[in-house]
Formats: C-alpha cells, sequence, structure tokens
C-alpha cells in the first residue's frame, strides 16, 4: 500500500539543540496511529513540521506524494490538523469560526460546512459565540474545522481534552468511521495511553527526536498467562521444573506458555495440591508495553555537553 | 485573496472595540465642530479685504529683505500677486468659518485616524499570537506571504473607511452648521492666477493624510509582526507619532534630520510648513516610500521565516 504521508529523514535543530533527529514515518490510508513519547520527546514539533508551521532544518514531509518544501500549497490542502488546544475566534460564532476556515480553502461549500457540523453534533449551538462553549464543544468545533477540506490525512493532537465519556466514545467511533470508509490516515497524539489502546491501529513511539518503535496495537509477541495459586513457591519449583519461565506479577505469576498447554499444567497442579485461584490470559496494557519502550520516567535526555 | 481579506475584514468587525473606534471618531468631529461653532460665536470676524491688506504688507515686507534664496523669492512672490488678485478683482478668500474653508480642513482629523488604525495595525497579526490562533490560520493551504498581504490591505482598508467616515460626517456637519462663503480657493498655474475647486483640493488633501496614516500604520504593523505584541506595537508607534515631529525639528540643523521619517509628510507637500529647507517634494515622497518598503520588508520577512511555537 502507498503511504499517504512520509518523513523523510526529518530533523529539526534550534539553536544547538537536535529536537527532532532523522525521523522516518509512513502513515497508510484507513490507519489510526497514536503517536507516543514522554514530555519534550519532539512530538509537537513533528505535528508542527507535518502542519506546516515550523520548516524541517533537514529532510522532507511529503503528503500525498508532494513535498511540502516545493508543493505547499497542494500538500497541505490533503491535510487537515488540530495542533494542541483548538485555539478558535472566541468573538465570533462558531459557524463564523467555520465559514473562515471554508474560504481559506478552495472548494469547501455551505453544504460541506453545513454537513461537518451535522456530523460533529453541533447543530444546536453553532450560531452562538465560541467565548460560551465549553472545552468539548471547542474540541468539537476544532474537530469539525478540520474535517472541512475532506482531508486524506488527519493530525489530532490531544483530541479527547475536555470530551465527556459519551463524547469520547462517539469521538472514537467516527475516527474509525472516516479511516474505514473514506480511508483517511489519521495521527492521534495523546498522553492518555489507555485512550490511545482503544483507538488506534498501530502506535509510534518517539523519544529523544528519534522513533523508538512502531508496533501494531494488540499484537502478541508472546503468549502469556497469569495464574494466583497457594502455595506459590511450591507451584514455582513444579512449573521451573517443567522448564516454564516464570515472572512474578501482583500476588501470583507470569507464565510464558501457549494456550494448547494451559489444561496441562492446570491437572498437573491440581494433582500436588495446589490451590488454584485464577488463570487467565494475560496481556501487557499499552503503559506498560511503552515504559519498556522508552526506559521509564526519565523525561528527555540531555542533549548539551 | 478576496477571501482572505473578507476574513480579516470579518474579524474586524466581530470585535466590539472595532466600533468603538468609529463612534469615537464620528464623537470628535461632531465635537470639534460644536467646540468650534461655539468659541467662533465669541469672535468678531474682521472683512477679509482688510485681513488680505494686512498680509500683503507682510508679504511686502518680506520680499524688501535682501539676500533672499530663489525659491522663497518665488513663492514669496507668487503670493504678492494672489493676494494683490483678491483686492482687485474682489474674491474673497475661503475662510475656515465658513462650509468651503471647514472642508478643507476636513483632513485635520488624520490624526485621530491615525491613532485608530495604528491600533488596528498593531493587533492585526499580534493577536492571533496571543490568542492562538495563528496555528489554525496557517496550518491552510494557503502560503504564507499571502495571509500577510491579505491583513495589510485589510488595514489599508480600515483606515480608507474611517477617512471616508470622516469626510462624509464633516460634510454633513458643514452642511448643518456652516454656511458658503461663495469665496474661492486661488493658485498661481504657469504664472496665471486661477480659481482651484475646493472639492477636488479637500479631497486631495484627505489622500494625502490617508497616506501619512498608511505610512504610520505600517509601522505599527512592523513592530506588531515582529514582536507579537500589539500593546508594544501601539506603544511605540503613538509615541512616535506624538513625539517623533519636535525629535526631527531638534535635530534639524544636522544633515540627518533629511532622512528621518518623521521629517516628512505627504501633507506638507500641498500644504507646504517644512521647517527643514531644502527638500523637494520628490525627495520626501522618496524617503517616506522607502520607509514604507522597509516596514514591509522587516514584517514579510520574520512572518514568512518564523516557526510558529505560540
Amino acid at each position: 500500500m502507498k503511504p499517504i504521508v512520509e518523513l523523510k529523514n526529518l530533523s529539526k535543530t534550534i539553536g544547538k539543540k537536535k529536537i527532532i533527529d532523522q525521523l522516518n514515518l509512513s502513515l497508510y490510508p484507513g490507519q489510526i496511529t497514536g503517536f507516543l513519547g514522554p514530555n519534550g520527546a519532539g512530538k509537537t514539533t513533528t505535528i508542527r513540521m507535518m502542519a506546516g508551521l515550523m520548516k524541517p532544518t533537514s529532510g522532507e514531509v511529503i503528503i500525498d506524494g508532494l513535498s511540502l518544501r516545493s508543493n505547499f500549497e497542494e500538500g497541505i490542502s490533503k491535510m487537515g490538523a488540530i495542533v494542541e488546544n483548538p485555539e478558535l475566534y472566541k468573538f465570533m460564532s462558531g459557524y463564523k469560526n467555520l465559514v473562515h476556515f471554508a474560504r481559506m480553502h478552495k472548494n469547501v461549500t455551505k453544504k460541506r460546512i453545513d454537513e461537518v457540523i451535522s456530523q460533529v453534533g453541533m447543530e444546536k449551538r453553532i450560531h452562538e459565540k465560541v467565548s460560551t462553549y465549553s472545552l468539548g464543544m471547542r474540541q468539537r468545533l476544532g474537530l469539525a474545522q478540520a474535517l472541512l477540506n475532506n482531508p486524506k490525512f488527519l493530525i489530532l493532537d490531544e483530541p479527547t481534552n475536555g470530551l465527556d465519556p459519551a463524547g469520547i466514545r462517539e469521538f472514537r467511533r467516527y475516527l474509525r468511521k472516516i479511516a474505514e470508509e473514506d480511508g483517511v490516515s489519521v495521527l492521534v497524539s495523546s498522553h492518555l495511553l489507555s485512550e490511545i489502546e482503544l483507538m488506534c491501529d498501530r502506535i509510534a513511539v518517539i523519544q529523544n527526536g528519534k522513533l523508538v518503535a512502531i508496533r501494531e496495537v494488540n499484537s502478541i509477541e508472546q503468549s502469556q498467562y497469569y495464574i494466583e495459586v497457594q502455595p506459590v513457591e511450591k507451584a514455582r519449583s513444579i512449573l521451573t521444573d517443567k522448564g516454564v519461565i516464570i515472572e512474578n506479577y501482583d500476588n501470583g505469576l507470569l507464565i510464558n506458555v501457549e494456550q494448547s498447554v494451559i489444561p496441562a499444567i492446570v491437572e498437573q497442579l491440581v494433582q500436588q495440591n495446589i490451590a488454584i485461584y485464577a488463570v487467565s490470559h494475560h496481556r501487557k496494557t499499552l503503559e506498560e508495553q511503552f515504559l519498556e519502550m522508552t526506559g521509564g520516567g526519565q523525561i528527555v535526555e540531555s542533549n548539551s555537553k | 485573496m478576496l477571501n482572505l481579506i473578507r476574513n480579516e475584514w470579518m474579524k474586524l468587525w466581530h470585535k466590539k472595540s472595532t466600533w468603538v473606534m468609529v463612534a469615537l471618531l464620528i464623537a470628535m468631529i461632531i465635537g470639534l465642530v460644536a467646540i468650534t461653532k461655539w468659541i467662533d460665536s465669541n469672535t468678531e470676524i474682521p472683512a477679509w479685504e482688510q485681513s488680505v491688506t494686512e498680509e500683503l504688507t507682510i508679504v511686502k515686507q518680506q520680499l524688501a529683505v535682501p539676500d533672499l534664496n530663489d525659491e522663497t523669492k518665488k513663492s514669496l512672490e507668487d503670493q504678492q500677486m494672489l493676494l494683490q488678485y483678491r483686492l482687485d478683482e474682489g474674491v474673497a478668500p475661503l475662510s475656515n468659518k465658513e462650509f468651503e474653508g471647514f472642508m478643507m480642513d476636513s483632513y485635520g482629523m488624520s490624526s485621530i485616524i491615525t491613532l485608530l488604525t495604528v491600533i488596528v495595525a498593531a493587533g492585526i497579526v499580534a493577536s492571533e499570537f496571543s490568542q492562538g490562533t495563528i496555528k489554525m490560520l496557517l496550518a491552510r493551504p494557503v502560503r504564507r506571504w499571502k495571509i500577510l498581504t491579505s491583513k495589510f490591505l485589510t488595514v489599508i482598508a480600515f483606515a480608507l473607511f474611517l477617512t471616508v467616515i470622516s469626510y462624509v460626517v464633516s460634510l454633513i456637519m458643514g452642511m448643518i452648521f456652516y454656511e458658503a462663503s461663495g469665496g474661492s480657493l486661488l493658485e498661481i498655474v504657469n504664472g496665471q492666477v486661477t480659481e482651484v475647486s475646493y472639492w477636488l483640493k479637500s479631497i486631495w488633501l484627505n489622500v494625502l493624510a490617508l497616506g501619512d496614516v498608511i505610512i504610520i500604520a505600517s509601522f505599527a504593523f512592523a513592530i506588531g509582526t515582529v514582536f507579537r505584541s500589539s500593546s508594544l506595537a501601539i506603544g511605540i508607534a503613538i509615541f512616535l507619532m506624538f513625539t517623533g515631529a519636535q525629535f526631527a525639528f531638534f535635530l534639524r540643523n544636522y544633515e540627518i534630520v533629511k532622512y528621518i521619517l518623521f521629517s516628512h509628510t505627504f501633507t506638507q507637500i500641498e500644504t507646504g510648513g517644512s521647517f527643514i529647507e531644502g527638500m523637494s517634494t520628490p525627495f520626501s515622497v522618496f524617503v517616506l516610500v522607502g520607509y514604507f518598503v522597509f516596514f514591509l520588508a522587516i514584517s514579510y520577512w520574520t512572518f514568512t521565516k518564523r516557526d510558529v511555537t505560540a
């Protein structure tokens, strides 16, 4: 499949500091990619370069085959974005805001504006001033302006910030829909890992301006099961004798085994008079994976010497 | 581009402060007319023949001074010719206590217009940064220079709008409170005394004043764009607007004064009255346009190069 967005050797140096270092990333149609990284990793800088707000020091941002360096207007016209908070003109109505942004694109009709308004569920209050809106409503209006031009590529920075649980759910479903039906490629940056986990097909993790990992969400590298047994020590020795790899986890153990051998293991433990309280399939949460990939709590390595 | 200007115009008029500015301008004109009318009612107006004769005597005295340079001599002689013509033919000059003279002075509101335009020019880019809307504005398929151009043209349109408002309100006030005197405006064209239309003259003066407004506005626009702070831009522009002329006056004996922005205005081309000798009209225009281009160049350069981090 041909990628919609390609970042090629993207670098950004501000002063003497390398904020982004030789970043390569491809985003494909119909895919929702979560963009993760600790604070100061360079997420916002990358997003700003993709949205045309910052110029890369070197490297290219290519949107639908068009380099932003040489074809800025055509390239950006395929993109919709919310960069950080959706800051809108507070002294105008939501509708006027949309009209304002629609005029900056080619071929965005009045009909399209109304369509977008109903898609984000803002019909009732669209003619009120933005200053009277709640954060959630501004977020919806922000999404509406990003969708105006039917983008092939959508950048969303912290999109669920301020939405209520029903709103988040609706939002997630909506993203899924435009990704699947219209083949839009979506890049979502968020700190809410659980949110990303539910929303995204894959995640890209950056740290210190470098891409650390790209992986599919829900892909299981290894099959792990969690068992809670008593007495633990006895169970451990039995399982170790069988050559099973064991980790301590919570009150029980994590064992690296295939699904097919679980009944045999349970049978064996029962025979040895070990009490079994729980056996469940264990999946590492995104949070655990994230911390594993980025090496924990460190915010950012110092680049200065 | 037209759509971009429509956007800027829409944003401008959705701000309450813009309406307040227009209201203020109208109130100022009305207030000014009321005050001058009141003062005029307490003063005696001498017959025009008397004041023209007095003026003629002064001009003759000045001409009698030896060693006048050619330029001064020429203008004094012209003046003498005009005044003599008025007395001989019985043509009254315009008086600012009558309708024609009042309209001729209507360009005087340009200082208020400058003030208001500076406020808009300073804020039109800076406010996008302070509100954070610059991100939404620039993440669009529109090149930055086009956005900046639309903003500057909107500032000019606003200044033009205020000038028209000021002229129209002056006209209405003039028609209500003043009467036509039947006096006429005389000029010397190719050595002949000719009557000039005061309508054209008053409009021309307003156009020149608009030019001065735009120069100062471009200065405020540049500061607002470079420093992204509208209060700084308003402060500096207004401060220089009021002190600039004095500053230039201090330096009047030095060569450098010729190159200071505030030594020149477009209106003085028509009204005369520069305190610096030997500055020709083309030179003044050259200096003014030079500054104008310089201010815009800085604005464009910073605006198109800058990374948006707001």
